[in-house]
């Protein structure tokens, strides 16, 4: 079967290689040695690198300026493309020049609202008129049309087509439950190839979405990696299970961190446990792994894990 | 009553709106009303506290007064059930704007009494005027 | 029905700086559903206002008026002669009602007490909550009664984001539900799931300001 856009991580997925994703988050100014910097702590690591877009409505460098700079240092992106910012003018210009940059992989999601930037110690643009012209699914859509058939959302052709490898975020555990497994669909039908999904902490819950989701055949059309957040601390762990939707903590890893004498070993043993399960469940093709502002503990955990070299 | 004119001899000014049973029968109103030192009080009687509305109050004090006390039954005893909560919301409601205009909102104030006697009648009409004073003092005058 | 909320009072009456001979006209329509432009809320505004300006030193008069509709030439037309004596009015309509007393109006200050902001129903006494956002291209008979349009914050088309928390509500804040848990919980209780399915395609805005201000001619109508 031919490539669809000959990314590296579509390879690795088409050679059934259990794959594997990291993230990259843009830095907040125009440096692009800080980018530069995370290239090289975590070159080689991966299959893929996912570079976020102005995450939590946070102004940072531009996805696709990042993931240009990752391109430059032999690092492949995955470009994320929210739709809270651009319209589908912007939106289909910007994969145009994405491609023309070495861009292979898209990741297509919805975006948090632009009120998530204001918290903490930031402001943010609170009061931003926020766009959505198109939602994730539709983007799915735009983007499949902009390979599979050279045409652009609104009809007109584009000379020659711009081939992603094409990716979507699934939140199994987010309620409705029950329709998430349609959501998934929804995002397949659309054109999702693989699908990164919100982090597991719940293993057995997370694995009944997933076997509803191979019930329904998704797993076979579109490669699923789990996600993964390294915890660092209780806190962080309760934190997220209170604030971040779709992600559910068993009370027992809470308890396991807390009591913990290095909280920080700890959740890299958390991590170790959480890679091992997922690798066990049926129809989950990867692992998408997140060290939140610590990229640099990536390398490691990979190693022991035995993630290492990757294919 | 009518209105009160204006101020003389810097009287602070302040109008009473009170529910008929909240004040005792026997209550000689007038005079209670002649004698707080150095305040003009002018009494107004409501057959309920739930008549209190908050355009009213604030064009008493837009116009007339320097503070208004508004007595009305304690809660759960009021004859139309829940005309004294519903006059609580309001001052509280009408204290807010005066507060958002700063204007100080101690120039309104409610209370709460069954048949009170004179010297208590009084005694609440003084506070309010005391309150308002304060502000006076502390500059959050008009 | 329309809903406007006052401006801040300061913001009020700074706006009244250069102001000698203020009309407050109230609106006993929209407005006055939402408790923002009735006439209980223009006689409870412009004392308030004449405190504010008297503190501030100035000695503006504020004087009221009601109107049936501020949106309708003739109801307007019957302020002719309060308006010849007055410099600004101050108008607590929607924009609409604002707008039409400008055009009427034209040598007259005009200024807004209120800012219009949504299309609600009143939920309940003294709560009103946003439903239809005039996208011009209405998809409420696919969605089980509830329009993703004005209620998703994100205007999602095709099911909801990862943002729903536990208890079915919006990530933008605790207060809102999430709509798209509204329309499947309402499209499984009719056993019409599958009716979700379906990819929505790409929505067309240019039936809205998005396509330039509207201007709709009935010939039939016209006289």
């Amino acid at each position: 079967m031919t490539a669809k856009a000959g990314s590296n991580l579509e390879r690795v997925l088409a050679e059934g290689h259990f794959a594997l994703t990291v993230e990259v988050g843009p830095p907040r100014g125009p440096d692009p040695e800080e980018v530069i910097k995370k290239a090289r702590l975590i070159k080689g690591v991966a299959d893929a690198y996912n570079v976020t877009d102005n995450q939590t409505a946070v102004v940072r460098m531009s996805s696709i300026a990042a993931s240009k700079i990752l391109v430059d240092q032999g690092l492949e992106p995955v470009m994320q493309m929210v739709c809270r910012d651009r319209n589908r003018i912007a939106i289909q210009s910007d994969l145009l020049g994405a491609h023309a940059l070495g861009m292979r992989n898209c990741l297509c999601l919805s975006g948090d609202h632009q009120s998530a930037g204001a918290g903490g110690k930031l402001q943010g643009h609170p009061g931003a008129k926020n766009v959505f012209d198109i939602d994730s699914i539709q983007l799915l859509s735009v983007v499949k049309g902009l390979r599979d058939d050279a045409i652009q959302e609104g009809g007109d052709s584009i000379d020659p087509a711009a081939p992603f490898f094409i990716g979507a975020a699934w939140t199994p555990l987010g309620p409705p439950e029950k329709f998430r497994t349609v959501r998934l669909a929804k995002k397949v039908d659309a054109g999702a190839d693989f699908v990164q999904t919100q982090a597991v902490y719940d293993i057995p819950r997370f694995a009944e979405a997933v076997k509803r989701a191979e019930d329904a055949g998704l797993t076979e059309r579109t490669a699923i990696l789990a996600g993964i957040i390294v915890p660092r601390s209780a806190g962080m762990l309760k934190y997220m299970n209170a604030n971040v939707p779709g992600i559910d903590v068993p009370e027992e890893m809470i308890e396991r961190m807390k009591s913990a004498s290095s909280p920080k070993k700890e959740g890299v043993k958390v991590t170790l446990e959480l890679i091992d399960a997922v690798r066990n469940i049926s129809g989950i093709k990867g692992v998408h792994l997140q060290a939140i502002e610590a990229e640099g503990m990536l390398p490691d955990i990979i190693e022991v894990a035995g993630l290492l070299p990757r294919p | 009553m009518n209105e009160m004119t204006e101020s003389q001899n810097g009287e602070t000014r302040i109008v009473v709106l009170y529910c008929q049973h909240s004040v005792g029968n026997d209550v000689d109103i007038t005079s209670c009303a002649k004698s707080v030192a150095g305040v003009r009080v002018r009494p107004a009687m409501m057959p309920c506290s739930s008549k209190v509305q908050v355009s009213h109050l604030l064009s008493i004090l837009d116009k007339e007064a320097d503070g208004v006390e508004v007595i009305v039954c304690p809660e759960g005893c009021c004859e139309l059930l829940i005309g004294s909560k519903r006059a609580v919301k309001r001052i509280e409601y009408a204290r807010g704007l005066l507060d958002d205009i700063g204007v100080g909102p101690a120039r309104l104030g409610i209370s709460h009494g069954a048949g009170l006697p004179a010297d208590e009648f009084v005694k609440r009409v003084a506070a309010r005027a005391e309150a308002v004073m304060n502000l006076e003092e502390n500059g959050e005058n008009r | 029905m329309i809903f406007g909320e006052w401006k801040p009072v300061e913001e009020i009456v700074e706006s009244l700086a250069d102001s000698t001979e203020v009309l407050l006209v109230g609106c006993a329509t929209c407005v006055a559903e939402c408790a923002a432009g009735g006439e209980k809320e223009v006689e409870t505004l412009a004392p308030l206002l004449s405190m504010a300006l008297k503190k501030k030193g100035s000695s503006v008069e504020i004087k009221t008026a009601m109107l049936e509709k501020q949106c309708e030439y003739e109801f307007v037309e019957m302020l002719a002669e309060q308006v010849e004596k007055a410099d600004t009015l101050l108008s607590l309509a929607c924009g609409i009602g604002v707008q039409v007393l400008a055009e009427r109006f034209p040598d007259k200050r005009v200024l807004p007490g209120v800012n219009t902001s949504a299309l609600t129903v009143r939920e309940e006494a003294g709560v009103w909550a946003s439903r239809c956002a005039a996208c011009g291209d209405c998809v409420l008979g696919e969605t089980h009664g509830f329009c993703p349009v004005a209620r998703c914050s994100k205007s999602l088309m095709n099911g909801p984001c990862g943002g729903t928390s536990k208890d079915g509500k919006c990530e933008v804040g605790e207060e809102m539900d999430c709509v798209w848990n509204q329309i499947v919980e309402r499209a499984e209780a009719r056993g019409e799931l599958d009716s979700l399915v379906k990819i929505r395609k790409t929505k067309d805005w240019s039936n809205t300001r998005h396509g330039g201000p509207k201007k709709v001619v009935r010939k039939e109508l016209r006289q």
